[in-house]
């Protein structure tokens, strides 16, 4: 079951005209004009606190970089195996929106004299190659993780999008009375 | 159908459970690593004549130790405590050495604190900042070990503040018990260390080192390494070493190139050229006397399959002189070279 759900993961991924993954959905939101949703978009990216600064190529477009840890191992031995870098690029219409994770870039982590891991700086791995640099299995992993991040960007963005309250409302706690009884 | 819906049944699941664990913000699980190796040499001269810090045992398949290490982090503080146990992890790293030689040694204990994201704090016995190569053979490319870290230090114990300026640079600055290796000072904490960062270029790290005591004596230190290619590693080691005055006069200085290769995706190939040269005194290194010099080439293979790395490695050392110490088979005959072969397996987690 575990490995099906790691390959339904990694399957969220698509493969664009140019044979790279990407992560692409195109979002009606009917009534909504393009400048809202761009400012939903922007709000997203500054919430999500994306290191570079969002670029705008063209009108109502937004394009930022980040990147995410993967892992390998399980449990106690489960250790940072990498981090994979991407674009995220959100683009607004009236009443719809698109946006497309790419660029998927894998940096491999080694451990350091204090064990602690860390990047190895110099070495990029395109994630649509990382068959032909690791093993299957860890290249699936890889892959799955990717599925999985996208996946929750997606839902993420979904309800900056979608304008759904983010602040979680702190109930009042429930204190029991215990002088009367 | 089925299968479609219990497996969208079962993302629901584990989608809500990743939710659940949002939530709650549980710390990071306590961390695992770890490392064994063991290794077979065999010396041309049919007995040991380099002076390589571990892969000490003649014509003997032999093992080098267990390493075990534990980390955590919690919000800004995090611990690493490794121990190892085997002759690479106890007598062979000195601080056991004097003393007895069956006992375990602690490889790194530290805490550390992170004041800022840019800030940081730790405290403890840390492995060195200083050299190319480190005592963990995860760590080094070659199984056998340089001169320069043979004869360097291994480990200080201190406390030292680190500044990350950006991706690109990063001062490290700390006290150090006056002596190397050793988990207690010998009578004060006044050795002086200090680490400069610089990323030049994508792929090129260089570390400016200085380590400088009464006691522990002078060491500069300069290590790089510029991953040219995804192929093509070049790294670089170059010190040099004046013992304290306290000790006795002499030391060393050396530089290490070395250059790797990936011929295949489970295949590397390395060579360690060193020239190491030893000062005038009366402070003895392992290598040389002093006032001589060796050059060593190292060729080895890293052949991985997973977490196991095989690795065959040919050496061959040359001494200036026909007195520093080399001897030829049986030996009593003084020779200027030997050499060695060995097959090591190392398989981390």
């Amino acid at each position: 079951m575990c490995s099906q759900i790691a390959s339904a993961q990694k399957e969220m991924l698509q493969l664009d005209e140019a044979n790279k993954y990407v992560y692409y959905q195109v979002v009606d939101k009917q009534g909504v004009a393009a400048d809202t949703l761009y400012q939903r978009g922007s709000y997203f990216i500054k919430m999500a606190n994306f290191k570079r600064r969002p670029e705008n190529v063209v009108a109502n477009a937004i394009v930022t970089k980040g990147k995410f840890l993967v892992y390998n191992g399980s449990s106690v031995v489960k250790k940072e195996g990498g981090e994979i870098s991407y674009t995220l690029s959100i683009e607004t219409k009236d009443q719809k929106y698109r946006y497309k994770i790419s660029d998927f870039v894998f940096t491999p982590y080694t451990r350091d004299r204090f064990d602690n891991m860390v990047p190895m700086p110099g070495i990029e791995v395109p994630i649509e190659k990382l068959a032909s640099k690791y093993s299957q299995k860890e290249a699936d992993n890889y892959l799955s993780q990717t599925g999985m991040f996208c996946q929750a960007t997606s839902r993420n963005l979904k309800q900056y999008m979608d304008k759904i309250s983010i602040a979680r409302v702190e109930e009042p706690i429930k204190k029991v009375v215990t002088d009367k009884w | 159908m089925k299968k479609k819906l219990l497996l969208l049944i079962t993302l629901a699941t584990f989608t809500y459970a990743v939710q659940a664990q949002d939530t709650a913000k549980t710390d990071p699980p306590l961390m695992i690593s770890g490392s064994v190796d063991t290794y077979f040499k065999y010396d041309f001269a049919k007995h040991s004549n380099i002076p390589t810090s571990f892969a000490s045992d003649q014509n003997s398949i032999s093992i080098g130790m267990i390493d075990l290490a534990l980390k955590k982090k919690v919000g800004k503080a995090a611990f690493v405590g490794e121990m190892s146990f085997g002759p690479r992890g106890q007598a062979q790293s000195i601080p056991n050495n004097a003393t007895d030689n069956n006992s375990y040694h602690v490889q790194n204990l530290y805490v550390s604190y992170d004041v800022t994201d840019k800030f940081n704090l730790t405290g403890g016995y840390m492995a060195t900042f200083m050299g190319y190569e480190v005592i963990s053979p995860v760590g080094n490319f070659n199984y056998s070990t340089s001169y320069l870290f043979t004869n360097g230090p291994f480990q200080n114990a201190g406390f030292k503040a680190t500044y990350l300026f950006s991706d690109k640079a990063s001062l490290m600055a700390g006290i150090f018990n006056d002596a190397w290796n050793v988990y207690t000072s010998v009578s004060k904490v006044n050795t002086f260390g200090a680490q400069l960062m610089v990323a030049p270029a994508k792929g090129w790290t260089a570390y400016i080192n200085l380590l400088t005591g009464t006691l522990s004596g002078t060491e500069i230190d300069l290590t790089t390494s510029y991953q040219i290619t995804n192929a093509f590693k070049l790294g670089l080691n170059a010190a040099d070493f004046s013992a304290a005055k306290a000790v006795g006069t002499g030391g060393f200085s050396g530089i290490a190139l070395y250059p790797q290769v990936a011929v295949a995706k489970d295949v590397t190939l390395g060579l360690r050229g060193e020239y190491f040269k030893t000062k005038t005194g009366s402070v003895t290194t392992l290598g040389p006397k002093p006032g001589s010099s060796v050059t060593a080439f190292t060729l080895t293979a890293n052949l991985k399959s997973g977490p196991l790395t095989l690795i065959p490695e040919l050496r061959l050392d040359n001494n200036k002189s026909l007195s520093d110490g080399f001897t030829k088979s049986g030996g009593i005959t003084p020779t200027k070279s030997a050499s060695q072969f060995i097959l090591a397996a190392v398989y981390s987690f």
